[in-house]
């Protein structure tokens, strides 16, 4: 493929992703769950998993504790198979930050990259095999002069469950009187 | 086998024109281009307001119209709130009009309590998704459309502004009802 090919299908690429923008030249906010590794995590145990989102450039949400009672907080909502069970769902603080639309005042926020960790526990009587999680990520997200309406992002990962590993065996006790 | 450019280069001009096409069609709000020329008439709409009464955007024809889409969780519509609230005041006595949609889930008692605590003295509306559409979308918040005594949008605001910016605006619409008047 010559120069002039290749520059001719980067400006179709480019301005067909133009409509990404909205009609009044806005970026759309995007929130995104990297791929989580799969956990693996013994039956009867409550494992931890790592769930990293990553909030588009120029644009912030709330955390899970926003500074007002007005904003809506960053939540993880989760749907899980009978014998799972989902305990504490830990949101890191927020960023104390202040915006031109609100110089005076300090919100709490995540922007950037941001890890949530999910305590997970298969009942001890869980079938071993790999598990599907959804839920739902619901966040409002702005921008230093607009705001745009609550969304949810879906959320997937799969933990695998295996039985616990036996007891290590204990040495017998040795007789005093095993040399004669 | 070697690729003819021109083929590769219509392959791509053919995707490119569906993907846009594709987007065209998906787009929810198809009166947004369409709004941004100005003059346009600004679309009538029938809203319940806090205290129960129905409101027409009609109802305010032969004034200037100051209509701001806001909602609670909007933290930029909160900084302009106030600046609305000394407009009204200023500006109301020459005949402008300043009504507030909340775009909103929340309870029409906490969008009142939240009206309330910023001390709103104009109307505020129940907003509804069709009205959110008629005005483009209102895909983001706030939005403020400056409408004259005829009801045409003078000007638009998407996003915050500053108070300099938004009195320019009020200062437009009067002007322009102004002439209106006297050339009737």
């Amino acid at each position: 493929m010559n120069s002039i090919t290749k520059l001719v299908l980067v400006w179709l690429l480019s301005a067909t992703a133009l409509p990404a923008q909205d009609s009044l030249g806005r970026k759309a906010p995007s929130v995104t769950l990297s791929p989580a590794p799969l956990t693996t995590m013994i039956r009867g145990k409550a494992t931890n998993v790592e769930l990293r989102f990553h909030v588009g450039s120029n644009f912030h949400i709330n955390s899970n504790k926003p500074a007002a009672e007005y904003l809506i907080p960053t939540t993880l909502k989760l749907d899980v198979p009978t014998d799972i069970v989902v305990g504490k769902i830990t949101y890191p603080p927020g960023e104390e930050m202040s915006f031109a639309f609100a110089p005076d005042e300090k919100l709490s926020v995540y922007s950037g990259e941001f890890n949530l960790v999910v305590q997970v526990r298969p009942l001890a009587s869980m079938l071993p095999g790999k598990y599907e999680i959804r839920g739902r990520l619901r966040y409002q997200a702005c921008d230093n002069a607009a705001c745009f309406p609550p969304k949810q992002l879906p959320v997937d990962f799969e933990v695998k469950v295996i039985k616990a590993p036996p007891p290590p065996k204990q040495n017998p006790a040795q007789s005093p009187h095993a040399h004669t | 086998m070697k690729r003819d450019p021109f083929v590769i280069i219509g392959v791509a001009l053919v995707v490119a024109l569906m993907l846009l096409f594709g987007f065209k069609i998906a787009h929810r709000h198809p009166q947004a281009a369409s709004l941004l020329i100005q003059n346009s008439a600004a679309p009538d709409f029938t809203l319940q307001a806090l205290d129960g009464k129905t409101v027409h955007l009609s109802d305010f024809r032969g004034k200037p119209v100051v209509l701001n889409f806001w909602a609670t969780w909007c933290g930029p519509c909160k900084i302009e709130m106030p600046w609305f609230v000394d407009f009204q005041k200023q500006y109301g006595p020459a005949g402008v009009q300043f009504l507030g949609v909340a775009m909103d889930d929340a309870s029409t008692k906490d969008i009142a309590e939240f009206a309330a605590s910023m001390k709103v003295n104009y109307p505020i509306l129940i907003g509804k998704e069709s009205v959110g559409d008629a005005y483009g979308g209102v895909q983001f918040l706030p939005e403020t459309f400056y409408i004259d005594g005829n009801g045409k949008i003078v000007d638009k605001a998407f996003g915050l502004k500053g108070r300099g910016e938004i009195e320019d605006d009020i200062k437009k619409i009067l002007a322009q009802s102004a002439v209106a008047q006297t050339q009737k």
